[in-house]
């Protein structure tokens, strides 16, 4: 099976910013965050494009967007009002593909291959789904077109805001050879560094590099960066939506000093965590309980153990297992779980049962 | 202080019996342990991973003043089975420690306490109690739980659906492609009663009921089954779902009836499932007027071909299966000959045996 897909990605512009925009124009021109409070140690989740300009960015400390650009307009997240919109994305999403792999609220890999929509071409799909977004829901989306996951979401940062470029399996080369290192997917800020150092600023560096040696260095990383580097990305997109985990974490404005301060945490912790949880109803139980723990110099730790049904007990004695190793005051506590990995269901067998009702 | 003394076996075997469920490594470390109780003559092991529980009692006059301690299972069985047969075992506790002597050889474990060992709390609202033959219940579990399913998204079919309904108990497991339904007659009547047991459950079940005439009692209460048989108990939560509508897949309407040796069409199916595809496992089976024939081919284009001389005499049919939901349906049966009813490329087929209604196995063909 080697026919060419068509995979688009699609990327909202600063999503949660477009919405407040949206719901009061009066916020357009002036630079708006959306976050948690300075006093509160928050931090930046999205940003308008009059913001960047004063080089506030997201996951950047509230505090220090402030600094930045005193006049920011900083808004709490309306998660309801997101979601609401995201809905009304991914309807129509649903209009061309069942095929809809959603990374988050604002942001899915669509495949098209075999589509009927606009004669089967992605470029005008990708283009008619960004008019209908734009006027269905009242904010704009970036989106890039090309033969796998990999191009497709480096393509949608290439216009933004509120355009698209299609890269065709022929113009591949030309376009992930000069990339820099740094956007293929699994290279933070401390791999970047290492390659870096041995000379690896590009992909057409990257790729001088046999798998061999990458494999050496990188381990399984290596194997990716090899076949990125090339632009080779054969990963299906996995529409379903599937779950992989699902967490609770709160940052404290003020460290707690010791493991007794983090387990008096737990209670609320759990309460969250149970909420959100049951509004998430997933299909299946969970496979893993977690904790993380980020320490006040920022090192962080996490501890797992495989439970189907994680209570209070667990998650304590995680947190008991996981504190002695920073043993320091701690800024940030979460607790979650992970979905077990879906074995792909291969059987081509008919189902007995569709939902509930028989087939027969 | 010496606790216990007496042969490996007397320990091995009921400690072996409840070792199975326990998980070696857990958050909760005491969960790798055993709980080892001494009341009077009677020693116990408990194990447990919060789902389920075993017990193994032992009454043999053990002397020896009363006690109670946790130690890993496996380290413990470890070391049992590894000294030779018949050697005098002495258990000691010295402070937190629990020593094991055999000969010459001695190993000092860590013990925690029993207190914090959890057991699950007994559900006392008890709905029925079903009593019948160890044996019968192992055969009947042999019949269906082969076709349960295994880590599904649907966690409900992980498991067996047992049913008391009027004089009868109704055991039905499926994977969603096929459907294993096994019933029995008892006793007495009750009222309806469904519960889904834990996978794990029944194969641990399966594995330690044994083929005698004893009694095994099953206690069905709201959350929780217990089984007691021999010097062993089980508790079992039960699975928290609705198990699909077993009934309205059984095909009414099929009217191809084959009739087969058992032992025959298995050895067949074995021989093809040789070259069917290693990961679809697809057999074609093509009946005419008096003939099966079997075909199976696998990605590098081999094919085997089997044919049977059978005695059908229906319309001729050329259908596809996963060749493991037939080949379990024939190895976990006993008797000489079965019944498959098939109609279109597109419905299943029904496994039957003759004029015998405990019986029923349902597989939905693939498309070849």
């Amino acid at each position: 099976m080697n026919a060419p897909r068509k995979i688009i990605h699609i990327d909202c512009d600063c999503f949660y910013a477009s919405v407040e925009m949206r719901d009061d124009p009066s916020l357009r021109d002036v630079p708006l965050a959306i976050g948690g409070a300075a006093d509160r140690r928050g931090v930046i989740a999205t940003c308008n494009y009059p913001a960047r300009t004063f080089g506030v960015r997201s996951a950047m400390p509230t505090s220090r967007a402030l600094r930045l650009c005193p006049t920011l307009v900083l808004l709490p997240p309306d998660f309801e009002r997101y979601r609401a919109a995201s809905r009304a994305v991914h309807r129509i999403f649903r209009d061309y593909t069942d095929r809809i792999e959603p990374l988050s609220l604002d942001e899915a890999y669509l495949d098209v291959t075999g589509c009927d929509a606009c004669h089967g071409s992605a470029t005008l799909i990708a283009r008619e789904i960004r008019a209908r977004i734009e006027a269905e829901v009242g904010i704009t989306a970036s989106a890039g077109v090309a033969g796998n996951k990999l191009i497709a979401k480096i393509a949608s940062d290439w216009n933004k805001p509120n355009g698209q470029l299609v890269v065709t399996p022929a113009e591949v080369d030309a376009f992930i050879s000069p990339l820099p290192v740094d956007k293929l997917w699994g290279v933070g800020k401390v791999t970047a560094q290492r390659l870096h150092q041995l000379g690896l600023h590009t992909c057409a560096d990257l790729r001088g590099w046999s798998q061999q040696a990458l494999v050496t260095r990188f381990g399984k990383l290596g194997r990716s960066l090899y076949h990125q580097c090339r632009g080779d990305d054969n990963r299906p997109v996995e529409g379903g939506g599937r779950r992989k985990s699902l967490s609770v974490e709160h940052t404290y404005p003020r460290d707690l000093p010791a493991l007794d301060d983090c387990l008096a945490q737990l209670p609320r912790l759990l309460a969250d965590f149970t909420q959100r949880l049951a509004r998430a109803d997933p299909d299946e139980p969970p496979h893993k309980a977690f904790v993380k723990i980020k320490y006040h110099d920022f090192t962080q730790t996490t501890m797992e153990c495989v439970c189907a049904a994680p209570d209070a007990a667990v998650f304590e004695r995680l947190l008991r297992d996981a504190w002695p190793r920073g043993q320091r005051p701690v800024r940030l506590l979460g607790i979650g779980v992970r979905f077990a990995d879906a074995a792909p269901v291969t059987d081509p067998t008919l189902p007995l049962w569709l939902g509930d009702e028989p087939v027969v | 202080m010496q606790l216990l003394q007496a042969e490996r076996d007397a320990l091995l075997k009921p400690l072996a019996t409840v070792t199975g469920i326990v998980e070696r490594r857990h958050t909760l470390p005491i969960l790798s342990n055993v709980l080892i109780q001494k009341s009077g003559d009677t020693l116990a092991f408990t194990g447990t991973d919060l789902e389920i529980q075993i017990a193994s009692t032992q009454a043999d006059g053990f002397s020896g003043n009363d006690f109670a301690l946790t130690v890993s299972a496996k380290k413990l069985s470890d070391i049992l089975r590894a000294i030779p047969d018949k050697s005098v075992v002495t258990f000691e506790e010295n402070e937190s420690r629990l020593t094991v002597k055999a000969g010459k050889s001695r190993f000092a474990l860590q013990t925690l306490p029993s207190a914090d060992f959890p057991t699950l709390s007994v559900d006392t609202n008890l709905r029925a109690t079903v009593r019948m033959p160890q044996g019968q219940l192992k055969a009947l579990l042999g019949r269906v739980q082969y076709a349960m399913a295994h880590q599904d998204i649907r966690y409900y079919l992980n498991g067996l659906f047992l049913v008391t309904e009027g004089n009868h108990l109704k055991l039905v497991a499926t994977d969603g492609h096929r459907l294993a339904y096994a019933s029995a007659e008892l006793e007495t009547s009750f009222d309806k009663n469904e519960v889904i047991l834990p996978r794990k459950t029944i194969l641990e079940l399966y594995k330690l009921l044994q083929e005698v005439d004893d009694e095994v009692t099953i206690d069905i209460a709201g959350n929780q089954v217990k089984f007691s048989f021999g010097n062993v108990v089980i508790h079992s939560k039960v699975v928290d779902g609705k198990f699909p509508d077993y009934n309205r897949v059984i095909p009414q309407n099929n009217d191809k009836l084959l009739t087969i040796e058992r032992p025959l069409l298995l050895a067949a199916l074995q021989r093809a499932a040789i070259l069917s595809n290693e990961k679809f496992r697809g057999v074609r089976l093509v009946l005419t007027d008096g003939v099966l024939k079997i075909l199976c081919n696998n990605n590098e284009q081999e094919e085997a071909q089997e044919e049977v001389e059978v005695d059908y005499t229906g319309a001729p049919l050329d259908i596809g299966f996963n060749i493991q939901y037939l080949l379990d349906v024939l190895t976990n049966l006993s008797v000489e000959q079965l019944n498959f009813t098939f109609g279109d490329v597109n419905s299943s087929v029904l496994v039957t045996i003759a004029d015998n209604e405990h019986f029923k196995y349902i597989v939905m063909p693939m498309r070849i």
